[in-house]
């Protein structure tokens, strides 16, 4: 049984060196679940080729260029959620073990929370196979998929010891993070530096306190000169209170999509709400 | 024009105006007239930030590390306020775990390797409860964040301009 494994393992290779774009992959992954179902956790094989997990996804995609741009749309779209996108910690330290006993081809992608399907940047590096001799040189491939397990494969003349290697992970986490945050934050560019970057959104942040501070006094400000020209009488007070509440929560929702046109679009609604 | 769609109910930012509407109704209940003394102002200028402050650390709940971190401190500080000796107890011990995870994180100096240490610990500091984080969820929790107080600039204004008509 490992003489069958260890061969139907080596046999898909051929095609990813004679064929490096992404039909091959395609070929691969279609080969993959056929030639591994005799996988077993000895050898792990489903953390090296992750694409058996997921092939009924890549079947059902027709070219890889598609999904990625449109994965990276979504990240785009939803990196406000701002969910934790990379879980597994874990998983690197086990394909570190799990490369120094067998010492084999790994696939480097990004890992997404199985609940939904946000994007995890996968790049597939090729690395020269020792027991192979002199092969073509490495590619790197980034194919985007949801995936559960992070897989870091190294790349030629790169450091290969799992430090090195939860290093890179981090760094490629903290690079994606702060792509999300350039996005949100307005003013900052992607020409400019990390530390820039974050000095943009320090001040960002910076001033969305402030100016929550500024309008909790101008709603002082409001109330009292509002309580100062009422009427005195207290129960006519709060059901008129209670009555404009009701009112604005309404406006407010009625608003919320008009967008943060700000005051233009306040004044419009306003010649329309019933007051 | 009557928009047929409805702004999701449960949306972030329905939860935080129902919240911040009731505790402003609240505080201007219980005081009817006030005098126009700075004190008096100020007081209630607190009162108002702190309200806004919370409604919006309850309408995120326990989800995000920002909200737990504020949610503590304005039970603690609440506590201090209101019963000076069980303040003593529950703020002390609650303060004393905060500033003793603040200080073991500050004084071991997160180097993360990446370099960006100064204004990381700035962040750090803006950010409720960002002294116990790693870059990594720093970042995260400052996007929320960011999020969450837009949210808020948003409905404050249009509270604001409704107030001043």
């Amino acid at each position: 049984m490992a003489d069958f494994s260890a061969q139907s393992y080596r046999q898909p290779f051929p095609f990813l060196d004679i064929d490096p774009t992404m039909e091959s992959l395609t070929q691969f992954a279609e080969l993959n679940p056929q030639s591994f179902i005799l996988d077993n956790s000895a050898f792990n094989f489903q953390t090296f080729f992750p694409l058996s997990i997921n092939d009924s996804l890549l079947s059902n995609q027709a070219s890889q260029g598609e999904t990625m741009s449109g994965f990276i749309h979504n990240s785009n779209q939803s990196s406000v959620s701002a969910q934790p996108i990379f879980s597994a910690k874990t998983e690197v330290e086990e394909i570190s073990n799990k490369r120094k006993a067998l010492d084999i081809l790994e696939s480097s992608s990004g890992n997404s929370s199985s609940s939904s399907p946000q994007v995890s940047e996968t790049g597939i590096k090729r690395r020269n196979n020792s027991g192979k001799g002199k092969r073509a040189k490495s590619n790197e491939k980034e194919m985007e998929k949801p995936k559960e397990v992070v897989h870091v494969r190294a790349r030629r003349g790169q450091a290969t010891d799992s430090h090195s290697l939860a290093e890179r992970v981090r760094r490629g986490k903290i690079n994606e993070r702060l792509r999300c945050l350039q996005d949100i934050v307005p003013g900052c560019y992607k020409t400019m530096g990390m530390a820039l970057m974050l000095d943009e959104i320090i001040n960002y942040v910076q001033s969305l306190q402030n100016q929550v501070e500024f309008l909790s006094m101008k709603l002082t400000a409001a109330s009292t000169y509002y309580d100062f020209n009422s009427e005195s009488d207290a129960m006519e007070r709060m059901q008129r209170e209670k009555a404009e509440e009701a009112k604005e929560l309404e406006r407010l929702m009625r608003e919320g999509y008009v967008g943060i046109g700000g005051v233009a679009c306040f004044h419009s609604s306003s010649t329309y709400g019933p007051l | 024009m009557n928009n047929p769609h409805r702004l999701n109910p449960t949306s972030l930012k329905s939860r935080f105006t129902t919240r911040f509407l009731r505790a402003l109704t609240k505080i201007r209940a219980q005081k009817p007239i006030s005098s126009s003394s700075p004190t008096e102002i100020f007081r209630r200028y607190r009162r108002i930030k702190v309200a806004a402050d919370k409604s919006m650390a309850y309408s995120v709940r326990s989800r995000r590390i920002w909200s737990r971190a504020m949610l503590c401190k304005l039970r603690s500080r609440s506590y201090r306020r209101q019963d000076p000796c069980s303040g003593r107890r529950s703020g002390k011990t609650n303060q004393a775990i905060m500033k003793k995870s603040s200080n073991e994180n500050t004084t071991t100096r997160r180097e993360d390797g990446v370099g960006f240490v100064e204004e990381a610990d700035e962040l750090r500091q803006l950010v409720p409860g960002g002294e116990t984080m790693n870059l990594c969820n720093l970042l995260d929790e400052t996007a929320h964040y960011i999020k969450c107080l837009t949210t808020q600039v948003q409905v404050m204004k249009k509270i604001a301009d409704f107030y001043s008509f």
